[in-house]
């Protein structure tokens, strides 16, 4: 079935020479004339070289400068990728650890009684006969002072703990964001 | 203190010899690209028929040969190897575009999809070689094309398309009957409409 001629190799260097059918014996192009294989190679080589030709001559190119500087750019973004990711994998891991500081600390206090949420109560919560309002003062009445010294679920730590725990987790998912 | 500022190599370029070294440099490039720009393009518009996709394909070919790591170096292995290198790019970029649009196979491709007409249509050798390449399915057209236009052994069209040598054989021989007789059939007809 695949059967070739054994005369193919000197069609073909004749066609790739360009020598093809000026520079052919009559001998040869007789036998092309009666040969399929070699008659099917010699049309198709010349239909595709034309083509080539034609092609190639009517094409306009980008400059190179910028196919240049655009292979720079992409390799210049998978090196910094490839460094961000383990950054990126410390981000998360931070993130986590923060996570798990905020849940072990709320149970903590729930352990402890929620002691805070009855001291909001008592600044904050109306009085028979009086309207709700938040009393600043509160803060700093000499018994929460020393109530604050002494223990450690007091507002005076409390507020600034969940505080620095919100700025913190703030600024861990900005830091984790921040590449997208 | 930014952690890039302990990382000043990466961002200078040079964090992997094998990433941030460039394969050859610019004026190099601008050599090889213009001795091969345009046959990659020829290859790339006529075996999808499509111009604008082939302009698309052959920058992406050469951003992405220059980017990759596994490239061949232009001063160790030559030019030859780098051209090949990147026909293979653009075959597999083919390939993935052809693909892309429908989850068959890209010999179940139907072969007018690709018959769109094209603006070089007018030139004489598209005449006769444009419609019987539209009636051949796009793995004959490449194949005809890197063996014909291009003058590829069966050994280098298999290292660029990803096909065994055996079967390229085989293959080849099928493609070139089927376009053989189209090209006949597409003469006598110009001849009978003269």
């Amino acid at each position: 079935m695949l059967k070739t001629c054994s005369r193919e190799n000197e069609v073909r260097e004749l066609v790739e020479r360009g020598q093809w059918p000026q520079a052919c014996a009559p001998e040869l192009r007789a036998h092309v004339e009666s040969c399929r294989s070699c008659a099917d190679y010699v049309l198709i080589t010349t239909a595709f070289r034309s083509a080539r030709a034609e092609a190639v001559a009517g094409v306009t190119l980008p400059p190179p400068g910028v196919l240049w500087w655009r292979a720079q750019l992409r390799r210049r973004n998978a090196a910094v990728e490839r460094i961000g990711r383990p950054i990126l994998g410390a981000q998360i891991f931070a993130l986590a650890i923060n996570l798990m500081l905020a849940v072990a600390f709320i149970l903590w206090q729930a352990r402890h009684g929620l002691a805070w949420l009855s001291w909001f109560s008592s600044t904050a919560g109306p009085a028979q006969g009086q309207q709700a309002v938040f009393h600043l003062d509160s803060f700093w009445s000499p018994q929460l002072l020393s109530s604050g010294l002494n223990s450690m679920t007091s507002p005076l730590v409390l507020i600034p703990a969940i505080a620095t725990l919100v700025l913190l987790g703030g600024v861990v998912v900005y830091l984790a964001t921040e590449k997208q | 203190m930014f952690w890039e500022s302990y990382l000043p190599s990466a961002f200078a370029g040079d964090a992997q010899p094998d990433v941030a070294q460039p394969l050859m440099d610019d004026e190099a490039f601008a050599g090889f690209y213009e001795r091969s720009a345009r046959s990659l393009w020829a290859y790339l518009a006529r075996t999808s028929g499509d111009p604008a996709l082939a302009e698309d394909l052959m920058q992406e070919s050469y951003v992405r040969f220059l980017s990759a790591a596994g490239a061949p170096s232009h001063l160790n292995e030559g030019e030859v190897a780098c051209r090949r290198y990147l026909f293979r790019i653009a075959t597999n970029l083919l390939r993935d575009h052809w693909r892309r649009p429908r989850a068959a196979s890209i010999e179940g491709i139907p072969e007018n999809f690709f018959a769109r007409p094209s603006h070089a249509a007018q030139c004489d050798s598209q005449m006769t070689l444009g419609p019987a390449l539209a009636k051949m399915r796009p793995r004959e057209r490449q194949l005809l094309w890197l063996a014909h236009a291009e003058g590829y052994s069966h050994g280098e069209i298999a290292e660029v398309t990803g096909l065994a040598s055996a079967s390229i054989r085989l293959l080849l021989f099928r493609a070139r009957r089927k376009i053989a007789r189209l090209l006949t059939d597409e003469k006598r007809g110009r001849v009978k409409a003269c």
